[in-house]
């Protein structure tokens, strides 16, 4: 036995000599201050401070949309349009504040998909338009509801608000398209207080005590999909439309709210949303974890580095101009070159953070070794 | 010395000992796959990891491995969950073993995605247990022919999984033995803190010594502990230790079966009468109980044996040089991955990378960014992230997609980020080389940029 033993350790140092060159991390071994970073109080702060004040503002004006659709619709006059447009404007910018939790309530009735799925078919909606039937629930009918839907009947029906109007008032399908429009709001609007609702009701409590990291608990599905949001758009608000999947072949037509012309202020209150849940609004987040387990990066800390790529990718937003799709046309390299920064803070978040946190990045589920 | 050599193989070779452990790792081993096997099932794997993706990452060599089409995956699926019940209640036994064997190492063929230690190991197990009567006792087989029955077998057929299993452990432990693993504590000081919401213990696993405790531990663990088990003085210790040291691993990790797995077939390691025992115990549970039947020896043709002993020196020969092939290879094993598989490396690394393809027509000069996620799930896509041969796999892939939409000879690069043990994520593979026109094989990638470059 002895022998055996002496030989083992003689493996061994030879192996550890052989296999020892190098190290990984460029982090030195150093201590903390010995507690464990409180994620409760993290998922606390996030959804007390972020995810439901974001969902009551779009909720609230959800159901001001929706109003103001059902006052437009008795009374389809000039003014009332307006009053829908820039309720629907409110809307589709609260939007953005929420898209990213597509977890627990959201998840459930697949609130993303079934609100924002764009570009919108045009077609689509006017077949049922008139048909005057349609089933919400179809997958087809995905790109003919939602905000993206609407952002076509209030703003694409025509070339100015007068012709916009006609379609309400004198053209031949103006009482089915009215039916359309209200159908669509008030799809949004429960929707909206579904989630709303079971966040204020009960969800709020489970997602603040599932503070394990594994694949289901709070944070990770909380970092999850903030990155597959993020990703989203990156790829869908900017690179699609840029022409950056296609050879370089602008598709200005698939941003998001191409009818409003709002897509680049959509696009930077988005990311102003990621950059804000990242940093728990001014309370404990994921920046404080980042900080708390000293991730590393490029012989700096990866906070940092997060922190700058962030302000890089909105300096480059600041620089683009509404209507975005016009932009794409008239200098398609600003944008593109956008597209590039965005894709630099894709590599930070979904590679350096999540690495960083010990956190399973499936969606999925799976087994390791 | 010839002497002694001599008496050495008799002993761990050819001395009769008592068949009771094979029936016994017949019985663990059997039950084990079945649960792991409806487990698998019930996860809806077969749809998600199988069925769904339409491209899947097969080894190298092994492209005619194929997902079978319709219901065919169930089937496979019907016939492990069969063949496991058959090997545990020993009906049928060589057919259901050897079928097992097949049919779970055609699954683990399928895509390397799904790729773990554990199930290789599975595979080994299995093949293994094709080339030993571990059916001659306490089994359907002999219920239904009890002069089949046999109660002493040469010591070979036991020791061959005790030799497998302390090969796993050792070169598991020596494979910990390296800068990362022992002086940087990495990557436990990414993920014990990750379980600090653990009840009572959670506190303890953010802190920094912990972690190189675990690290230390678990190195000294997976070296000796096969010596350990060998032991008659340490064997109950040992095999304390492996139930401790399993049950917290799975605790702390996502890791599946695998400690349940360990756990069951190092009961191999104990000695006669403690299988004898389990036996007598598992017969007072069952009805009806094999009698007993007089002292009778296994005994096979001498040509059977020599080909027995090819196969089983050969597969030996190639577990010992599997884990070491890595070394031909130049730069950091865990940054390249080049002889990373098949080698007993477990828990090694956190690595985790993002990658964006483009494709090129070289006619036109324009390229595009290719949206992973359109052809591969995210498992997938995350595995492939951080492994060259993956990387390649796919590239070809987008290569002949896109000759289909008529573009010739497209050129397929990537931009991809790494990150290895928390050094931050840096470029992994050459951006500017031509993916579509590199040949997989087993020569180094000279397109993988080193670790340490800046």
């Amino acid at each position: 036995m002895k022998k055996i033993a002496f030989l083992v350790l003689i493996a061994a140092s030879t192996f550890t000599l052989i296999q020892s060159c190098s190290k990984s991390g460029n982090s030195t071994p150093d201590k903390n201050n010995g507690s464990s970073f409180d994620r409760g109080a993290m998922l606390t702060n996030i959804s007390t401070n972020i995810i439901l004040p974001g969902y009551t503002a779009y909720q609230a004006d959800a159901v001001t949309l929706d109003a103001a659709v059902t006052t437009f619709n008795t009374t389809p006059n000039a003014i009332n349009l307006t009053a829908a447009q820039n309720a629907f404007i409110a809307t589709y910018k609260a939007w953005q504040s929420v898209s990213m939790y597509e977890f627990g309530p959201a998840a459930a009735i697949q609130l993303q998909v079934n609100t924002n799925t764009f570009p919108a078919s045009v077609d689509v909606i006017n077949a049922n338009i008139t048909s005057g039937t349609y089933n919400p629930a179809l997958l087809s009918n995905l790109p003919a509801k939602g905000l993206p839907a609407l952002d076509y009947l209030l703003f694409g029906t025509g070339a100015d608000n007068t012709a916009i109007l006609a379609q309400y008032t004198t053209d031949s399908q103006a009482a089915h398209r009215k039916t359309y429009l209200a159908t669509l709001t008030t799809e949004v609007k429960t929707n909206a207080t579904t989630v709303l609702n079971q966040w204020t009701a009960s969800y709020k409590t489970t997602f603040a005590s599932n503070t394990g990291t594994d694949a289901g608990s709070s944070t990770s599905l909380l970092v999850n999909q903030l990155i597959y949001d993020y990703e989203n758009l990156k790829n869908y608000e900017i690179g699609v439309p840029a022409g950056v999947q296609t050879s370089g072949q602008a598709l200005p037509a698939k941003v998001q709210a191409y009818y409003s012309k709002i897509s680049l202020a959509l696009a930077k209150l988005h990311l102003q949303a990621v950059q804000n849940l990242y940093m728990g609004a001014s309370g404990q987040g994921l920046d404080d974890y980042l900080v708390f387990v000293k991730a590393q990066y490029n012989g700096g800390s990866l906070n940092d580095a997060i922190t700058a790529q962030f302000a890089t990718s909105l300096a480059k937003l600041n620089g683009l101009t509404d209507p975005l799709s016009a932009n794409i046309i008239s200098n398609q390299a600003a944008v593109t070159a956008t597209y590039t920064e965005l894709q630099k803070l894709t590599v930070l978040l979904k590679t350096d953070m999540t690495s960083s946190l010990g956190i399973l990045i499936t969606f999925g589920d799976n087994d390791g070794d | 010395m010839s002497n002694s050599a001599s008496a050495y193989f008799n002993r761990w070779v050819k001395a009769p000992v008592h068949i009771a452990p094979l029936a016994v790792l017949r019985i663990a081993f059997g039950s084990i796959m079945l649960v792991s096997t409806i487990r698998f099932i019930l996860k809806g794997w077969i749809e998600s990891f199988y069925i769904k993706p339409t491209f899947h990452f097969t080894f190298y060599g092994f492209d005619w491995v194929k997902v079978p089409p319709g219901v065919g995956m169930y089937l496979l699926f019907g016939l492990l969950v069969a063949t496991a019940i058959m090997v545990t209640i020993g009906l049928c036994y060589r057919f259901a073993i050897t079928a097992f064997f097949l049919c779970f190492t055609y699954v683990e063929l399928l895509d390397k995605t799904t790729y773990l230690n554990h199930y290789y190991f599975i595979s080994v197990m299995a093949f293994l247990m094709i080339w030993v009567p571990a059916h001659r006792y306490f089994s359907v087989d002999v219920l239904i022919s009890p002069n089949k029955t046999i109660s002493r077998v040469p010591a070979w057929t036991i020791n061959i999984f005790k030799l497998q299993l302390l090969m796993v452990y050792f070169f598991a432990g020596l494979s910990k033995l390296n800068y990362d693993w022992m002086i940087a504590a990495m990557p436990l000081r990414i993920w014990l803190p990750a379980s600090s919401s653990l009840p009572i213990i959670g506190g303890l696993l953010a802190q920094t010594w912990v972690a190189y405790a675990f690290s230390w531990f678990g190195a000294m663990f997976d070296i000796f502990i096969g010596f350990l088990l060998l032991s008659k003085r340490y064997r109950k210790l040992g095999y304390a230790l492996v139930v401790v040291f399993h049950l917290a691993t799975g605790l702390l990790f996502k890791i599946g079966m695998f400690p349940y797995i360990m756990i069951f077939v190092t009961i191999i390691f104990f000695s006669e009468k403690t299988h004898i025992k389990l036996i007598n115990f598992l017969k007072m549970l069952l009805p009806k109980a094999g009698h007993y039947v007089a002292a009778k020896d296994y005994r096979l043709p001498a040509f059977q044996s020599r080909f027995i002993y090819t196969v089983l020196v050969i597969h030996f020969i190639i577990q010992t040089i599997l884990p070491f092939r890595f070394l031909l290879y130049p730069g950091k094993l865990y940054w390249t991955e080049e002889g990373y598989r098949f080698s007993w490396r477990v828990m090694l690394m956190e690595k985790g990378g993002t990658i964006f393809f483009h494709v090129k027509d070289p006619a036109t000069g324009r390229r595009s960014e290719i949206i992973n996620a359109q052809y591969l799930n995210n498992f997938q896509e995350t595995q492939m992230s951080t492994q060259p041969d993956m990387i390649l796999q796919f590239a070809h892939f987008l290569a002949a997609e896109y000759e289909k939409k008529g573009i010739k000879n497209p050129i397929v690069t990537a931009d991809s980020y790494v990150t290895l043990n928390g050094s931050g994520s840096k470029l992994y593979i050459d951006s500017t080389v031509n993916l579509a026109t590199q040949q997989e094989g087993f020569g180094h990638k000279k397109w993988i940029r080193p670790f340490n470059s800046k």
